[in-house]
């Protein structure tokens, strides 16, 4: 009997010491953390292709091509400190699986509240010499899925295309190019749209041992809302235009869930 | 002396070399390929930011006559801007690109592009270094990507060491190839017209060109075209009918500011060799100064945001006789700068 309590004792002082190696924080303790974006129609997962889906003012419509920039990325503690990563840009793509997934590296072990990010690249970046636009900033890095407005200076932040039949144009294409950052020589419309994500249900827990992913749905369906009409408007190509659709589309971004697991 | 001349005949042999290689003059090094000239203001452009170098300047110009920047290679940066021509598109009203496809409007001269901050007729661009973009990648001008250019620049034999001599390194970089082009452009400096000369003290106007400058300013058109750059960079719409011969409306500046007081707003350009830039105006609708003067005189529609400078009488516009037409004109043509148009620096 004394030998079992022993044991007993022994197995706890163990698990609950491992509980405590768990949580604990380092000082010096790092991990990377990643936002997954997924997106999505409604609550299934987006095709992109001929897939049909139907718009709340009863549209049919495909996507062919959906990208956004992600950028400006804050994590707060729960002390209300904020970590920025601000020179860090990313281009999700639908039809690019790996740039789905946004990462930070050396991210301090921390328990994190909330995130805070930006759907675009902000006024100071737009407006930077040529040198320091590198990497998915990079004019020349887009080819033929064009990210960057050469006629008006600025990057597009939010790119959807496909087709609806209810388009009465020929090709029966709409393309949404969404941006504008405010403007540099005028004021001029400003698309960019900063979205913070409350995580304190579950935190994210970063520690030497837990690379948090936080995983983030990006609902197609409310980028048309009630208000954005394929028929009506099925070329979307100025900053001023796209004022409604940013609106909207600054909805579609919501919170899933977080995954804390221990690598 | 017969070792001196042996010896200037030796350094001659690679001067020779070079030139053919380059397909240019060689670049005198005691004459500077970028300097502000006299009376000119702080250039609006970082020079600090893209140094002109010699062989940056090279590059970019060999850059700018390569019609690989467009997609079938038939289209370089050149055709729409002949230096005979004040780097404009002679003859054409608007110009025309890959295909003969035409654009919208007509191809602004390049000049003193250092002391400019928006580019294109309505400003769209805010930065020379980003212009280069606009033109390569408009469907009716050289439809093709950047994307593209890069990767046949860096298949092509000469462009690796061209940009190692420019920049340090092969590396052939969206960034470098921006910042080339600019180095090129920057260096289309004019300064040296007989109005310059005059305002100088080392010529003279003839009785016509002296009652032009004073009629220059009498009448306000130095209000809009201010020495020394002759435009003040501002937006302005001039009475020019709007339903000329496009179908589609063509609302300038407020195509890109989207607000409703710059609709039918264009750049004022400079007049310097104005002479040589024709024709005029954003859809190149005038062939002559005259036919200019007498828009000006008897054109102007009171059209949605006219100038408050063509409303200062009952009827709008400013009234020009012959005789202050020819000796405007006179004036005009004093701005033509020779040894610009005529710079073996910038021909290729």
């Amino acid at each position: 009997m004394k030998k079992i309590g022993i044991l007993i004792l022994a197995i706890l002082s163990v698990t609950i010491y491992s509980c405590e190696k768990a949580d604990e924080i380092g000082p010096n303790d790092k991990n990377s953390l990643s936002l997954n974006f997924d997106n999505m129609v409604g609550t299934e997962d987006l095709v992109m292709g001929s897939k049909t889906y139907t718009n709340t003012s009863g549209e049919k419509f495909t996507v062919t091509t959906l990208n956004y920039f992600i950028s400006n990325i804050e994590l707060k503690k729960a002390d209300g400190s904020v970590l920025k990563y601000a020179d860090q840009y990313f281009l999700v793509k639908e039809s690019d699986k790996a740039s789905q997934t946004v990462t930070l590296n050396d991210v301090p072990a921390a328990d994190y509240v909330s995130l805070t990010y930006t759907v675009g690249v902000d006024s100071a970046k737009s407006v930077t010499d040529v040198s320091k636009r590198t990497g998915v900033l990079d004019p020349a890095s887009y080819g033929a899925d064009n990210m960057y407005w050469s006629w008006n200076s600025g990057y597009i932040f939010f790119k959807m295309e496909g087709n609806s039949d209810n388009i009465t144009a020929t090709n029966k294409k709409y393309q949404f190019h969404i941006g504008g950052f405010g403007g540099l020589s005028a004021p001029t419309a400003n698309n960019l749209k900063k979205i913070t994500v409350d995580l304190s249900a579950s935190n994210a827990k970063v520690r030497k041992n837990i690379a948090p992913e936080v995983h983030i749905s990006v609902d197609v369906q409310k980028v048309f809302g009630a208000n954005i009409k394929l028929a009506a408007s099925p070329i979307i190509m100025n900053p001023t235009l796209g004022v409604p659709v940013s609106a909207n589309y600054k909805n579609s971004f919501a919170l899933e869930h977080v995954h804390n697991d221990a690598m | 002396m017969k070792n001196s001349i042996f010896a200037i005949f030796f350094l001659l042999i690679p001067a020779i070399f070079s030139c053919q290689k380059n397909g240019s003059t060689a670049i005198d090094p005691n004459t500077p390929l970028f300097a502000i000239p006299e009376g000119f203001p702080a250039p609006k452009y970082k020079m600090e930011s893209n140094p002109v170098t010699a062989d940056g300047f090279l590059l970019g110009k060999k850059l700018f006559f390569d019609g690989r920047l467009s997609r079938d290679g038939t289209i370089s940066c050149a055709e729409c801007h002949n230096q005979a021509y004040a780097f404009t598109h002679h003859g054409h009203a608007i110009s025309h690109g890959i295909e003969g496809r035409v654009g919208i409007r007509n191809a602004p001269g390049l000049m003193n592009l250092a002391w400019q901050d928006k580019f294109f007729w309505d400003g769209g661009v805010f930065d020379l270094d980003l212009f280069s973009i606009a033109p390569i990648q408009n469907p009716n001008e050289m439809d093709e990507t950047v994307t593209n250019v890069i990767e046949k620049l860096k298949k092509d034999k000469d462009y690796p060491s061209l940009f190692k001599k420019a920049f340090g390194t092969e590396e052939i970089t969206t960034q470098r190839f921006l910042k080339a082009l600019s180095q090129y452009m920057l260096t289309l400096v004019t300064a040296n017209s007989k109005y310059d000369q005059y305002a100088a003290g080392k010529a003279t106007f003839s009785n016509d060109e002296k009652e032009g400058l004073r009629l220059f300013t009498e009448k306000g058109c130095a209000g809009c075209h201010p020495a020394p750059l002759f435009t003040d960079h501002s937006f302005r719409a001039n009475g020019l009918d709007t339903g000329y011969f496009r179908d589609t409306l063509d609302i300038g500046r407020g195509r890109i500011t989207e607000q409703k007081g710059d609709d039918f707003k264009f750049k004022v350009p400079t007049l310097r060799n104005i002479a040589y830039t024709f024709p005029y105006m954003h859809d190149g609708r005038f062939q002559t100064l005259e036919e200019v003067l007498e828009h000006y005189n008897s054109g102007i529609t009171n059209m949605t945001n006219l100038d408050q400078a063509f409303k200062k009488n009952v009827k709008v516009g400013i009234p020009i006789s012959a005789i202050e037409k020819k000796q405007l004109v006179a004036f005009l043509n004093t701005l033509t700068d020779e040894d610009f148009l005529k710079d073996k620096r910038f021909s290729y």
